[in-house]
């Protein structure tokens, strides 16, 4: 299934990749997740242990490839398995170094989510066996996202991964708000995902090229067209509204009722991530149209500051991260924005974006994983709760404050950590490329004041955990401490944080380690100064910059309003408004609109059907008006027996409306029905005959059934008669006419005229070249029409049939189950059937 | 909806099993003269109701014990198979093979659209019955 995978050549430039590794690392966590449904109830362990398994195996593939094939250029993609080759849809993956790291990223953070989650969740059996088959699938839609190569490939996984934390996000069913609140955020990605489609079917469309890997290389030649602008908008639309940028960011803070690993993993590494990394792929595709950098880098920045400012104003933990999730978002987004300026050195104004990205995994996860080890072993999440925790004599409460606030350093940006480094490049970046672009000095001194108030959270943070004056206190509200029984399980609740968070230091402190690794993977590392990497810790204060003045004054005002009192309140977002008040209009338009539809009448449907029918058939005759000759080869007065038939028929029909019995308008109809097989007859249609003979016992039957259980017909109809006479005789003249044109319809190939009747009667059991060279191989014309020539028409009606039957049988429920228990079966209403007459 | 009537049911009993056995005919021989699926199932959803008429209910049922949705169901199913069997080797959905079954003297020609007849044969019998039956219980129950 999988082509012999090219290897390096010697000197060590990368040739292919293996799609093997990619395909296995995908499925991996999936698979993984749904055997541990296989495990017996109760082996918790096992459990675990099984689900860790998936995104491992997804790491070590991946760090495998990573050793023997190295990091594609973002030029070459690969074929493992052809899909759906006909709409550009094969399973293609990209290897390059955007992907490889998301990837690895995805994937190292979902094995410590696995095993948190076990902490987390405790023993509690069902919950963690329903969470670990959830976990697995968005974990393998996310690989995907970042992995695949083919356009439309990203936007399946991308849904994916919609799906997937809807049903991750609404954890708790039982929770009427959480689950409104994965609707919220599903409803919100998902029409992002939808955007997303368009613009990347207008993309394929425009360039002909439908893997991005194809995209970036033509990337010069895609030019600025109206089609392509558009395909842009609405690509950054999806990611928008999946990395949660204004004005779509309402809906990460209300992702905060999941459970807190889903938040740790959905809001560090993954799922907002994931419009990140799609801004990542494009910056090559895209970065050069005009209308880039104006746009990613306003929608960033408004984000960047408006999340920060919220952030400040929180109470809740959970809130608190999530705010400067959105403002980091922005960030991020930003960053890639500002990739298709020039930062004046001949390069764009982006470094190292993928470090930047993983400084913020490595702080963020670790700051929910404690919030919610805090909300497990203390009880409290909010702020007040909190306040003077370290002196509390809680036990494991000391260890968590001091993950807690050496994730908070990171997030203030302090010396020493890696995301010191990264702010340094995000403020390089800016102030490059406002050399440029004058109105960028605005997004620096937003950049600045966003800084500062990261730096502001981290001191109130700290303040308010050693019991400071400056900290948030709600007036000695004592909050009930709850004392949990913990298992041997009990140090993973700190230890991954403690792990992730120590990286922060580690690559802050010995950048040497953190470039050798990332190193390889940078494919945006433009300016001169950051050329070998991240720097030593003093370097920056031994060239002092402007970045450096921008991280001075973020960190000195940034303490100044933190030991503050101003902003210390909570407030709402306005923006949690937008979801609700747009989800009341659709529902209250909604109902207007289908009331206007659904009448509940059935005279009302028939004459919206035959009016639609009646308005086609119209306009298709006035496109075309030799609908309206009689057509060649009709002979009227050819069989006196015919026009008899004929006249009978006719009879019927004008006499129905005249009786007012409905068994004697059934018989009525009956005859009409009859006539029609005598008419059969005449013309040697003796199939046809059988048919509509039968046909008319059933029906006959079933009416006669029908009739008795209608309620009787006491009401005049209100429409006088004769609108509905002349709207009745349009419909059937119409209809009538149109069955004497498709009796005589002759198709015009190859100058020979072949009604459609010659045409069946040539084929049905013999083909030719017109067929294919394939025939019904039966005599019978009637039958090799239907079973064959339509077979797909009669696939369709007797599903129809059968769907009819259904609604039969649960309107009138059977009463056949009842009779061995004698149950009474009088009580079950009559069923009310209107019908209009 | 019962009719008790002695000579119905004499005459019923005799032209129930013709009935079938000429729905049987024209279900086999539809496809090259006179006949198919829909006139089979409609003739034995007639002979089948003649006899319900007949002999009522209680004995409809032993006549078919089962629900006739499992007629539906299988009908359903036999068609949908027919018609989905040839994408897997890579023909078009409801592409038609046939073959011809040497039992001695002259061969039967089998072709598979004849298996798909079957299948509405089954869905019309089943919906027939289904609704008939099911309305009769409503009226008298």
């Amino acid at each position: 299934m999988v082509g012999v995978p090219e290897a390096t050549d010697h000197n060590g430039a990368v040739i292919s990749v293996a799609p093997t590794f990619v395909l296995v690392a995908i499925g991996a966590p999936v698979v993984a997740g749904l055997a541990t449904l296989l495990m017996p109830r109760g082996r918790t362990a096992l459990r675990v242990l099984l689900a860790t398994c998936g995104p491992l195996a997804s790491l070590l593939f991946l760090g495998a490839h990573l050793w023997r094939y190295g990091v594609a250029s973002n030029e070459e993609g690969t074929t493992a398995i052809e899909w759906v080759p006909s709409v550009h849809l094969d399973l293609g993956f990209l290897v390059d170094g955007l992907a490889t790291f998301f990837a690895l990223l995805v994937a190292g953070v979902g094995v410590l989510i696995v095993l948190y989650a076990r902490a987390y969740f405790g023993d509690d059996g069902p919950s963690l066996a329903r969470f670990f088959p959830t976990l697995g699938f968005f974990t393998s839609s996310m690989l995907g996202v970042v992995l695949a190569d083919h356009l439309l490939l990203t936007v399946l996984f991308w849904e994916a991964t919609s799906v997937s934390s809807f049903f991750l996000i609404g954890w708790d069913r039982e929770d009427d708000n959480a689950v409104k609140q994965a609707m919220q955020a599903f409803v919100t990605t998902g029409l992002g995902g939808l955007s997303l489609l368009g613009g990347v079917l207008l993309l394929g469309d425009a360039t002909d090229t439908w893997r991005w890997s194809e995209l970036v290389a033509g990337a010069a030649g895609i030019g600025s067209g109206g089609t392509v602008v558009a395909a842009f908008i609405l690509i950054f639309i999806g990611a928008a509204s999946k990395s949660a940028q204004w004005p779509f960011h309402y809906w990460l803070p209300g992702a905060m009722l999941a459970p807190t690993p889903v938040s740790a993993f959905l809001h560090s590494a993954t799922m907002v991530k994931a419009g990140v990394f799609l801004l990542g792929r494009l910056l090559p595709v895209f970065g050069l149209l005009s209308i880039w950098l104006p746009v990613v880098v306003a929608f960033g920045a408004v984000t960047m500051l408006l999340g920060a400012v919220l952030a400040l104003r929180q109470h809740d933990l959970k809130l608190i991260f999530a705010y400067t999730t959105v403002s980091q978002l922005g960030l991020f987004t930003c960053m890639y924005g500002l990739g298709g300026a020039a930062n004046g050195h001949g390069g764009a104004a982006i470094d190292w974006d993928l470090s930047q990205i993983a400084s913020h995994a490595l702080y963020k996860a670790p700051l929910f994983l404690v919030a919610g080890a805090l909300a497990h072993r203390v009880g409290a999440r909010r702020l007040p709760e909190l306040f003077g925790l370290w002196r509390r004599r809680v036990p494991g409460a000391r260890l968590l404050v001091v993950v807690l606030l050496a994730a908070g350093y990171a997030l203030a940006g302090g010396p020493g950590t890696v995301n010191f480094v990264a702010k340094e490049l995000f403020f390089g970046a800016v102030h490059h490329a406002a050399g440029s672009h004058p109105l960028l000095v605005v997004v620096a001194v937003m950049a600045v004041l966003t800084a500062m108030c990261n730096v502001a959270i981290a001191v109130r943070l700290t303040a308010t955990v050693f019991g400071w004056r400056t900290g948030v206190d709600d007036e000695g509200i004592e909050p009930v401490i709850e004392s949990h029984v913990h298992d041997r399980w009990g140090s993973l609740l700190w230890l991954p944080a403690a792990g992730l968070v120590a990286l922060q230091y580690v690559g802050g402190l010995v950048p040497p380690l953190w470039n050798s690794a990332f190193r390889r993977i940078e494919v945006n590392a433009n300016d001169v100064a950051f050329a070998d990497g991240l720097p030593w810790l003093w370097e920056p204060f031994l060239h002092p910059g402007v970045p450096l003045a921008m991280s001075v004054a973020a960190i000195v005002l940034g303490v100044a309003l933190g030991c503050s009192s101003r902003w210390r309140g909570e407030v709402a977002d306005v923006h949690d408004r937008i979801y609700p008040a747009s989800y009341r209009l659709v529902l209250r338009r909604g109902h207007r609109a289908f009331h206007m539809f659904q009448t509940g009448r059935l005279r009302n449907y028939l004459v919206l059907m035959f009016s639609m029918l009646l308005l086609s058939i119209s306009w298709a005759a006035w496109i075309d008006p030799s609908m309206l000759r009689l057509p060649d080869g009709v002979a009227p007065f050819e069989s006196l027996t015919g026009l008899l038939l004929g006249a009978v028929v006719c009879a019927a029909a004008i006499a129905l409306p005249l009786v007012t019995e409905r068994v004697v308008r059934v018989m009525v109809l009956g005859a009409s029905g009859f006539a029609v097989v005598g008419l059969y007859l005449v013309y040697q249609a003796p199939d046809l005959a059988l048919t509509q003979l039968m046909f008319e016992i059933i029906s006959v039957i079933l009416f006669l059934l029908v009739l008795r259980l209608l309620p009787r017909l006491d009401r005049r109809p209100r429409i006088s008669p004769v609108p509905r006479l002349v709207f009745a005789a349009l419909i059937g003249i119409t209809i009538g006419w149109m069955t004497l044109l498709a009796g005589h319809a002759a198709e015009q190939r190859n100058g020979d005229a072949a009604s459609l009747g010659e045409f069946f009667e040539e084929h049905s059991l013999e083909g030719s070249e017109l067929t294919n060279g394939r025939g019904g191989e039966g005599r019978n014309i009637v039958n090799v029409i239907l079973v064959d020539f339509r077979g797909f028409d009669t696939l369709g009606e007797i599903t129809v049939l059968a769907t009819a039957a259904l609604g039969v049988w649960s309107m009138l429920p059977g009463r056949r189950r009842h009779e061995d228990d004698q149950g009474d079966a009088s009580g079950q209403a009559t069923p009310v059937v209107e019908v209009g007459s | 909806m019962r009719i008790d009537s002695l000579i119905l049911r004499t005459a019923v009993r005799l032209v129930l099993p013709l009935t079938l056995l000429f729905a049987v005919y024209a279900a086999i021989k539809g496809h090259n003269g006179p006949g198919g699926g829909f006139i089979a199932g409609l003739i034995t959803a007639v002979g089948l109701c003649t006899y319900r008429m007949a002999f009522g209910q209680r004995a409809f049922f032993r006549l078919l014990p089962t629900h006739p949705r499992w007629l539906v169901f299988a009908g359903l199913s036999v068609a949908a198979g027919v018609a989905v069997i040839p994408l897997l080797r890579g023909d078009p959905l409801l592409r038609s093979g046939s073959t011809t079954l040497h039992l001695g003297g002259e061969g039967l020609h089998l072709v598979s659209a004849m298996a798909f007849d079957l299948g509405v044969l089954l869905v019309v019998v089943g919906v027939a019955i289904g609704m008939i039956t099911r309305l009769g219980e409503e009226l008298d129950p």
